[in-house]
């Protein structure tokens, strides 16, 4: 039977392709297809025509030409239809380079018809060009792939409307972050409890728990899922659905309806910090215009935010977004105000916290999440509002995209009711030729400081030379220049903790403490005469004995925490009781706790007095809260116009700006006391303030102190702490606040820690990776030193004593008690005039004045002639090489360079006869350079 | 909700679309890989572009007459009123027919038919440093925001000139209100330190010390250069660079006699002098007109105290003749030397005063309606804007705010107030918010 099997070859063939067409269309295989062809516009991102494609849900869900896939029928889908079209058709699928290969649309019909199986909780993703790069530049790190994390952590999804949104995190060994949600196989273990949808998870169940799973890189991690309630609803409230909408598109920003005056006649209250107010005139204003309850579509809240209507915002978003979608979901079930006991927003948190990107243009979704007082949770990410404090790093998009810029570090807030939260994005070039150096790490303060140098990949500079650190500390901790037997006896020193050891000598002389009483003296404002008038208190003697109060406590080493109490808790005449004068310096009671929390606190609240602070935390309720501690002082006055009594006066309340209801005193950030009537607030507030209960106030001194050695605050400016402006190294700032508390408040200690780090002794010499870099102390900043010291150091070298008001000739400017007085080379250069709180009264610009005044006027060049150091050093047979070596010791703290000593002598070479008068010069040209007045 | 006093009620709109991108320049200095310069390309790019324009004067004399002058006695009499409303002088006519000026106002009158007065201004603030604010800054006071003073902004603009430092306060800075509030100080004030009046007046620090001869002075400056050059080369600071352009400038101030002879009053005339007035308000506003004429930008001059609560015909009678004089000779002046069209004197005070006479022969402080007077840039000569009610009470017609006035100076100048500067806690603020260009003013 010869022929037979030529007959059974083609038989068996057919059989084996008959067999094979038996043999379903595997998912694999049409995911294929659809990853590479259709998921590039069918995304999270895009949703061209309203079709997701990236779970089975939302491809049976359809998109804008209704159903798109009916399982087990492919000729009543409308996939299959678009992909059959013929070349060049207006519907064809996809649109630019359809149809595909007749194959890839056989086995999508197949698949179609075979019932359209999807692997359970596979979420598709696009494989682009540049997600294809993207993944196989992902590849080549994977390998040095350290963590992976999903976010958040642990998901509840409490109503059928509840949904979180993932993120994948990946950690790689060099520290760096990638979002790897689109590359790892995400998926929920229980697709019947929970689903994705995009890359949002969603109750399937009513109950349940499962977990979300990432696989990527060998590694996987896992977030777990608690269903609650997954198929019930809830209903859509005003206060937590509509008035968010108003925040997000930014209606009641006070360039729009949030101004005092509102917009083109609609008033919203700014940033939504009065709700009743806003559902008021919402309501009851304009009835049946801005809600249309017969025809909601056709409310002027709708029209006008989805561009329906001119309005002069413009079109604000879709009409088929979540936000009209909110908007219009109320209006129809009543515009209703919500109940009494509705749900209040407890706290925000970001997701990711910590992100380091590589190179330009990396991205990472951040989301938001919102905590309420019922127990939810929600993702409020399209409801937040994001901003970057640093653009040219990381630019942030209204969604949550960040994406990196320049080298550097930048903080992404967001916003959402009356919380802001921030993550910090560091962003380093890709490719950089990088090893962590070896650093020298003295203390706590190195471990921080060289760590956030790693992060940002920033080298710091080196060790100062032993003349700089001893010209450095004795200007920085006793405020006075070294004398040039005190350089040299630190320089002769051969003992190796030498540093510290002169640290410890200056920390004991008095100069140290005056420099700190005078700190504190600007601080609390002490001066005679406020408000420009003489004749009402505090007076100049007033001044005085406040001043000595405080310098008497500081003196005897007493801790600032008991100090602060002792200030703003006490009683008594402005004579008797120095320490009242404090409730002189400030008579407005709105203003006086508005300087306590900026003075103690750092805390700049004034926003808040009349609205909700936009980048802190801080509400009118938390300002009025603590301005009722300040309610009951009482005045008194008596025989003596010096005298005034302060005195609890048990009377007396604050009243919201808003609502006009009197406030229970809370502490700022902190729980309301319990309080009885007389109880003396102040007091109460004080023993609050100035105790590890505050966890504000250690920080804040901390930061002081830091700013003073480090010429820049962790937070900086130092009264300007706001989670907007977050601390360029929080690490540190928690340790040095750590120690602060654990020291007893005790200055001085503090102080050696600071002096003897690395970090403070840097040099001032820039090398490439920190010259741009001022906030992350990878080098010494060049300062200009203060007014005060200034003058009584050049006093000192020109030995010329100082006469001022009320002080014995021969005392030191930093010694001036009353902020009043003042003279001229003092107010050019910048003293605190002490009529504000704010850091920034104490100036260190330059100006022209200050430049003619050393240049023309009598500090410099009448001290030289008065002072006669030159002639007595001419007088005492010195050479001329010794007096300039002198002259430079005295001035610059160090010696001078051969070059510098032949500009001089070449000088007298020149003119003999005129010797004192060239080297009186050379003294004057010491004192007009930039290495004089500057601490370097 | 009634606004609140400490509120403008239209910050800038921080949150907008338009300006988020600008908001955020926080830390952004001090942040790495972000040097000054790039900061400032950024910001170049950033800021919407605004129209420039053609600058219609090269320089502005501000007269502030500190306390609040009464309207009545001074540009806006109301000679038909009662007693108790007119005040205690008889108005008197002008060179410009129908209008009249109170009667100390002897030789403004005769210069009437130069200035332009604004009847018509008002505001709502009636506390002195808030009226103050409002009358240097265009702004009303803010808790959030220092608002920088006019010659600050117009520091910040354009700059100096003939090595003269672009603005000048006359005598000194008496008023918070002129220094440069979220600018930075290099925009500050130079401040005389001493008053034109003052026998032997000279400016502090101008002049090399007498022992000091030019060439010791170069001699001084050769060995500075060698000794700061260690410092210069080794490091690297904004302020280090900052105190360099200083030291330049003084250098120039010191070193050109042309600059420092701006400042010195003995190179005029005994004639014009005593012309102007032996007073602090005659040889203030000669010092301003010497200032100017060698291209200082903004002379910021303050004389007398307004603040007339009792006894206002004695306080006047004191303080009125003296400026009368020294404002109609600085007119004349200014026009004889051909400087007046290009110059723009403006004379303005805090507020006004009530219209009623009270109970100590005074008038207590009123911000609803007073008057501003302006001479030369382009201003219109013999023009009369707006004017008050009957009694002196209320505008009447064409209301003036202080953002108009404001922003038609700075249009006088060459400087689009609707600018915008990045204040140091990063919010980009209007050099004017609003306000309405007086385009009538113009002649």
């Amino acid at each position: 039977m010869f022929p037979r099997p030529r007959l059974i070859l083609p038989l068996l063939a057919l059989a084996w392709s008959a067999l094979a067409a038996a043999e379903p269309v595997s998912f694999e295989q049409v995911r294929a297809v659809f990853e590479g062809k259709c998921l590039e516009c069918h995304n999270p991102e895009k949703t061209k025509g309203k079709l997701l494609m990236t779970s089975r849900e939302a491809f049976l869900k359809g998109g804008e030409s209704g159903t798109t896939l009916v399982a087990g029928d492919a000729s009543k889908s409308e996939l299959v239809r678009r992909l059959t079209l013929p070349k060049g058709h207006d519907d064809i699928m996809p649109p630019k380079d359809g149809p595909l290969p007749a194959a890839e649309i056989e086995l999508v019909r197949r698949w179609v018809a075979e019932g359209a199986v999807w692997t359970a909780g596979v979420v598709l993703s696009a494989k682009s060009k540049e997600i294809e790069a993207a993944r196989a530049d992902l590849k080549l790190k994977l390998p040095t792939l350290e963590k992976l994390q999903i976010f958040p952590e642990k998901i509840g999804l409490e109503t059928k409307r509840d949904f979180h949104r993932i993120v994948v995190f990946a950690t790689f060994a060099d520290a760096t972050t990638r979002d790897v949600t689109a590359f790892a196989n995400l998926h929920v273990a229980d697709a019947k409890i929970a689903q994705f949808d995009g890359y949002s998870v969603h109750a399937t169940a009513d109950a349940g728990q499962t977990e979300v799973v990432a696989d990527l890189g060998g590694l996987t991690a896992r977030a777990p899922v608690a269903v609650k309630d997954g198929q019930k609803d809830r209903a859509i409230s005003f206060r937590l659905d509509v008035m968010p909408v108003f925040m997000r598109a930014t209606c009641n920003s006070g360039g729009c309806h949030g101004a005092a005056r509102g917009k083109d006649g609609f008033r919203l209250s700014l940033f939504g910090m009065d709700p009743d107010g806003d559902y008021l005139r919402l309501t009851r204003e304009l009835v049946g215009r801005r809600i249309n309850l017969a025809i909601p579509e056709e409310s002027t809240l709708v029209e006008k935010c989805v561009g329906k209507v001119p309005h002069s915002g413009n079109k604000l978003y879709d009409e088929d977004s979540i936000y009209n979608k909110n908007i219009l979901e109320w209006i129809t079930n009543g515009a209703k105000d919500d109940p009494a006991d509705v749900a209040k927003v407890t706290g925000i948190e970001v997701f990711p916290k910590q992100i380091v990107l590589e190179g330009k243009d990396a991205t990472q979704q951040i989301t938001v999440r919102a905590t309420y007082s019922d127990g939810t949770d929600r993702d409020v990410t399209n409801f937040a509002l994001f901003m970057s404090n640093n653009d040219p790093v990381a630019a942030i998009t209204k969604d949550g995209v960040v994406k990196s810029g320049e080298r550097g570090a930048a903080f992404m807030l967001a916003r959402f009711n009356v919380f802001s939260v921030t993550a910090q994005v560091i962003v380093i070039p890709k490719g950089l030729v990088y090893e962590r150096p070896k650093a020298a790490e003295v203390n706590y303060i190195d471990k921080a400081v060289n760590e956030r140098l790693h992060r940002l990949r920033v080298i710091p500079s080196g060790t100062c030379t032993d003349e700089e650190y001893v010209r450095r500390v004795f200007i920085d901790v006793v405020g006075l220049y070294p004398k040039p037997e005190e350089l040299k006896a630190f320089i002769d020193d051969k003992a190796a903790d030498k540093r510290a050891k002169l640290v410890e000598g200056l920390l004991q002389r008095k100069e140290f403490t005056e420099l700190w009483v005078m700190k504190w003296a600007e601080l609390l404002q002490i001066r005679s005469g406020i408000a420009g008038n003489n004749n009402i208190p505090p007076f100049y003697k007033n001044a005085l004995l406040y001043y000595n109060w405080l310098g008497d406590l500081i003196g005897k080493n007493v801790p600032i925490d008991k100090i602060v109490v002792d200030l703003l808790s006490a009683t008594g005449g402005t004579v008797s009781v120095p320490a009242v004068n404090y409730y002189q310096s400030e008579l407005d009671r709105l203003k006086l706790s508005e300087n306590v929390a900026q003075v103690f606190m750092g805390m700049r609240i004034q926003c808040a007095q009349c609205h909700n602070h936009p980048f802190d935390r801080w509400t009118m309720n938390d300002y009025y809260g603590f301005n009722a501690f300040f309610a009951q002082i009482g005045r008194k006055n008596t025989d003596d116009p010096q005298e005034v009594i302060i005195y609890n006066s048990k009377g007396g309340e604050t009243q919201h700006f808003l609502t006009k209801k009197n406030v229970k005193p809370k502490f700022l950030g902190g729980e309301e006391p319990d309080l009885k009537p007389g109880d003396d607030r102040r007091r109460v507030m004080a023993e609050w303030l100035a105790s590890p209960r505050n966890p504000y106030f250690a920080r804040n001194i901390a930061n002081i102190i830091w700013a003073h050695f480090l010429g820049v605050g962790v937070v900086d400016p130092v009264d300007d702490v706001r989670v907007s402006n977050p601390p360029s190294n929080p690490e540190l700032l928690d340790e040095l606040a750590k120690r602060l508390t654990e020291y007893k408040y005790d200055v001085r200690q503090l102080v050696r820690d600071i002096t003897a780090s690395a970090a403070y002794q840097r040099s001032s010499k820039t090398n490439e990776s920190n010259a741009a870099d001022k906030l992350n102390f990878a080098r010494a900043q060049v300062r200009r030193v203060r007014a005060e010291v200034l003058l009584d150091g050049i006093s000192q070298v020109t030995e010329t004593p100082n006469k001022f008001q009320g002080l014995p000739v021969g005392a030191r400017a930093v010694q001036i008690a009353d902020g009043a007085v003042s003279n001229y080379f003092l107010t050019t250069f910048g003293r605190s005039k002490r009529e504000s709180v704010a850091s920034t009264e104490v100036k260190t610009d330059p100006n022209l004045s200050q430049a003619l005044h050393l240049m023309n006027g009598d500090a410099v060049n009448d001290r030289i002639a008065r002072g006669g150091v030159v002639e007595k050093m001419i007088n005492g047979g010195k050479s001329n090489d010794e007096i300039i070596r002198e002259l430079f010791l005295r001035t610059f703290g160090r010696a001078p360079a051969p070059v510098e000593i032949k500009s001089v002598t070449d000088a007298i070479a020149a003119e003999p006869a005129s010797r004192k008068v060239i080297l009186e010069d050379a003294f004057w040209a010491l004192m007009n350079s930039k290495e004089f007045y500057f601490n370097h | 909700m009634k606004l609140h006093r400490n509120c403008e009620g239209n910050h800038p709109d921080v949150l907008s679309a338009l300006s988020r991108r600008e908001f955020m320049q926080i830390g952004m200095i001090g942040s790495l890989g972000l040097s000054l310069p790039s900061m400032l390309r950024l910001q170049a790019a950033e800021m919407p572009k605004v129209e420039s324009f053609n600058a219609m004067a090269d320089s502005i004399i501000h007269i502030y007459l500190p306390g609040g002058m009464a309207q009545h006695e001074s540009w806006d009499p109301k000679p038909f009123a009662s007693p108790d409303y007119r005040g205690p002088y008889t108005p008197i006519k002008t060179s410009v027919p129908g209008e009249y000026v109170g009667e100390k106002f002897v030789n403004i009158a005769k210069i009437m038919n130069k200035l332009t007065v604004v009847r018509s201004m008002t505001h709502g603030e009636a506390a002195h440093e808030r009226g103050t604010h409002n009358m240097f800054t265009g702004y009303r006071p803010s808790p959030a925001i220092k608002f920088p003073s006019f010659g600050s902004i117009i520091s910040h603009e354009q700059g100096s000139r003939n090595n003269l430092p672009p603005y000048v306060v006359v005598p000194s800075q008496s008023i918070p209100e002129q220094g440069t509030g979220y600018m930075s100080s290099a925009f500050g004030p130079f401040a005389l330190g001493s008053d034109p009046a003052d026998k032997g007046f000279a400016v502090r620090d101008l002049l090399a010390p007498k022992d000091v001869t030019t060439q010791r002075f170069d001699r001084r400056r050769n060995m500075l250069a060698a000794v700061d050059e260690h410092f210069r080369a080794s490091e690297k600071s904004d302020a280090i660079g900052a105190m360099d352009s200083f030291q330049q400038a003084a250098y120039g101030l010191v070193s050109s006699a042309k600059a420092r002879e701006a400042f010195d009053l003995s190179k005029e005339s005994d004639k014009l002098r005593d012309e102007y007035g032996r007073n602090t308000a005659g040889q203030r506003f000669l010092l301003a007109r010497r200032l100017v004429e060698a291209g200082v930008r903004m002379v910021s001059v303050t004389y007398g105290g307004w603040d007339h609560h009792s006894n206002i015909k004695g306080a006047f009678d004191q303080n009125a003749p003296s400026f009368d004089q020294a404002f109609a000779r600085l007119i004349t002046d200014l026009a004889d030397r051909g400087m007046l069209k290009r110059t723009l004197v403006m004379v303005s005070s805090e507020f006004g005063r009530t219209p009623k006479i009270n109970g100590t022969n005074g008038r207590d402080h009123w911000p609803r309606v007073f008057s501003v007077a302006m001479a030369g840039g382009g201003m219109k000569e013999g023009y009369i804007h707006g004017a008050s009610d009957a009694l002196g009470g209320e505008p009447d017609r064409d209301a003036v705010g202080p953002a108009d006035l404001a922003k038609t100076m700075y249009r006088v100048l060459g400087i689009n107030s609707d600018k915008r500067i990045v204040s140091e806690g990063g919010r980009p603020i209007d050099i004017v918010n609003g306000g309405r260009m007086m385009n009538e003013w113009l002649a």
